[in-house]
């Protein structure tokens, strides 16, 4: 098993990875700075698991040669669990590429990063609602202090995979979508 | 089954229905902070003052404290005389020539270097160029580098100059790699990835390559003739807007508008700070060191076997007649393929000699930046571009060169300086 992460630039992901993995790496406050991706190895339950930093990306349909980059990890990582970081006070945008992930059958764990910046601006989630919707956990981060990273850890295990169209159903999408 | 955009987004709105609550929005300090600094009004003077302060800390720390005010000293005043007097063999010996002193000629009788910028060895300039100057001023450059990315400064510098830079086919992120490169060319060129078009990227890396001398090279620079550096300056970003101009108007190719994400400030890490410097310097001591090295060594040999000589001779007549320096500025052209820090201080050695007048060392160094990019610079744009682009950049660079190398000879002649 390998740990992909992932996220649009300036999410924090290299945080994320300094973090999970204490290893050197980059993280700068500008879009595209990791380019070339890092790799580590982080400990979860007693086992060594490789973590990837796949550069920032907003979907999977590529704009530019650095996400380009990051959708052929994901392609060439089938057995991968993604740790799909958002920005919370942004979450839609972010979504987006999660539910793209989710689409793509890849389990997914959610961190809601920058939770401060969030509250700063007064925006509240639900992660527990969120996280029932979904079906793949949510966990609230902030990664320049470190708030959220055990649960993070210690909630990896629960990804699995997701149909879509439960999530569709879930929200009265689909069938009882044409019938109102 | 994968859904549509549309239905995605339809999706993602019933989510974000549920869960997400917007209260009233709070104009915090950060708010005001982050539009103060992109407002052109306020913007600018603030620009301003951070290139300011960015330029005034890399001259007084690297260049005053630690350079001249200990490592000049310790590399003239004791290592130098110091190998002078235990070095076997002595004056006009061939390899001491090569790894302390190769001495120059004076009134007919060669004669004893007094810095470590004349004397040339391996041992002496080998180790003072990378240990005594760049190392400092790299370190210099570096923190604060890491500093303005940390806090997010550069993202709002990309928002100032965009209009500017839209003038010559390229987006206002663009000056994000044209700062990492006057800290090190190579990563300046990895860092044009994101942007969109291939035109836009071999626009920014023929740019990069020509007019972007990199923090080494200012180092010593900084350290030689800081009097000049103005006029340096001037000319490198009159040539880099100039020829930016008018390649974005004879390569074929879009400039599309990106849309750049700009984060909010927020307060830097001080490990990520430290961690960033340690790895960029110890690159720089890893790749810079054993080249300096070994372009000390060349140039050595080639003085010794009489190479150099032939090739003066040889180049001598297009150097003095179409850019106005004398002939001997073919060590250090030939020392720039390896490391322009190295060719730079070789300049300060030929200075010293009094063989050139002030316009013609402020030529050469110029020179010395747009000639050609350092062999490591030169592999990164092998990398990132396919052949017919790597061929076009090589192409108009030499173009650049013999262009703008004439130009600024024509303009001293025209001022009676030359």
């Amino acid at each position: 098993m390998k740990i992909l992460l992932m996220g649009h630039p300036n999410v924090g992901k290299s945080v994320f990875f300094n973090r999970l993995t204490g290893a050197k790496v980059f993280e700068s406050n500008y879009p595209g700075t990791t380019v070339d991706f890092m790799k580590g190895w982080m400990r979860i339950g007693g086992e060594d698991v490789e973590l990837i930093d796949v550069p920032g990306t907003f979907s999977l349909e590529p704009k530019d040669k650095a996400e380009e980059v990051s959708v052929e990890m994901l392609e060439e990582n089938q057995d991968s669990v993604v740790v799909c970081v958002l920005d919370a006070s942004k979450v839609e945008r972010g979504l987006y590429l999660a539910l793209e992930i989710i689409e793509k059958g890849y389990p997914v764990i959610i961190a809601l990063n920058m939770w401060d910046v969030a509250e700063d601006k007064n925006i509240s989630i639900d992660a527990v609602k969120l996280e029932r919707i979904l079906g793949v956990p949510v966990v609230p981060t902030t990664a320049v202090s470190g708030e959220g990273f055990k649960e993070l850890v210690s909630r990896v295990k629960d990804a699995t995979p997701v149909k879509i169209e439960l999530i569709v159903r879930s929200m009265g999408g689909g069938e009882s979508a044409a019938v109102s | 089954m994968p859904l549509s955009v549309d239905e995605r987004w339809d999706l993602i709105d019933k989510i974000s229905k549920q869960t997400v609550t917007f209260g009233a929005y709070k104009h915090t300090l950060k708010d005001a902070i982050a539009e103060l600094t992109v407002k052109p009004l306020t913007g600018i003077p603030v620009a301003i003052a951070v290139i300011y302060g960015f330029w005034s800390f890399f001259c007084d720390f690297a260049g005053t404290l630690f350079t001249d005010g200990f490592m000049v000293r310790l590399f003239d005043e004791h290592w130098l005389p110091w190998l002078q007097s235990v070095f076997p063999g002595g004056l006009g010996n061939p390899l001491y020539a090569l790894m302390v002193d190769a001495g120059h000629i004076e009134n007919g009788v060669l004669v004893a270097s007094d810095t470590c910028f004349e004397s040339f060895g391996v041992l002496t300039s080998g180790l003072f160029v990378p240990f005594g100057v760049v190392l400092w001023a790299v370190v210099a450059f570096y923190l604060m580098f890491a500093i303005l990315e940390d806090v997010g400064y550069l993202p709002r510098l990309a928002v100032l100059v965009d209009t500017v830079l839209h003038k010559i086919g390229l987006h206002g992120y663009a000056i994000v790699p044209t700062f990492l490169s006057l800290g090190c060319n190579v990563p300046g060129v990895t860092a044009v990835r994101p942007l969109e078009t291939r035109k836009q990227r071999f626009l920014m890396i023929t740019l990069l390559a020509v007019f972007i001398p990199c923090g080494a090279q200012i180092g010593i620079m900084q350290d030689l003739v800081p009097e000049l550096m103005g006029w340096i300056f001037l000319t490198l970003a009159i040539g880099y807007l100039g020829f930016g101009f008018i390649l974005n108007k004879i390569v074929p190719g879009k400039s599309p508008e990106i849309i750049m994400d700009v984060p909010p400030y927020q307060m830097p890490m001080w490990r990520n700070i430290a961690s960033k410097l340690w790895i960029r310097t110890s690159r720089f001591l890893l790749v810079a060191v054993p080249f300096v090295l070994l372009g000390c060594l060349i140039v050595g040999l080639m003085y010794l076997t009489g190479a150099m000589d032939w090739l003066a001779a040889v180049f001598g007549p297009l150097l003095m007649g179409w850019f106005g320096v004398p002939e001997e500025t073919v060590a250090p052209l030939i020392a720039g393929f390896l490391r322009k820090d190295l060719a730079v201080g070789m300049i300060g050695g030929l200075m010293e000699q009094g063989i050139m007048t002030t316009f013609q060392v402020f030529t050469s160094v110029v020179l010395l930046c747009i000639y050609f990019p350092c062999l490591a610079t030169f592999v990164m744009m092998l990398k990132e571009e396919n052949w017919k682009e790597f061929l076009g950049s090589i192409a108009s660079l030499v173009a650049m060169v013999f262009v703008y190398g004439g130009l600024i000879h024509l303009v001293g002649i025209m001022l009676g300086v030359a």
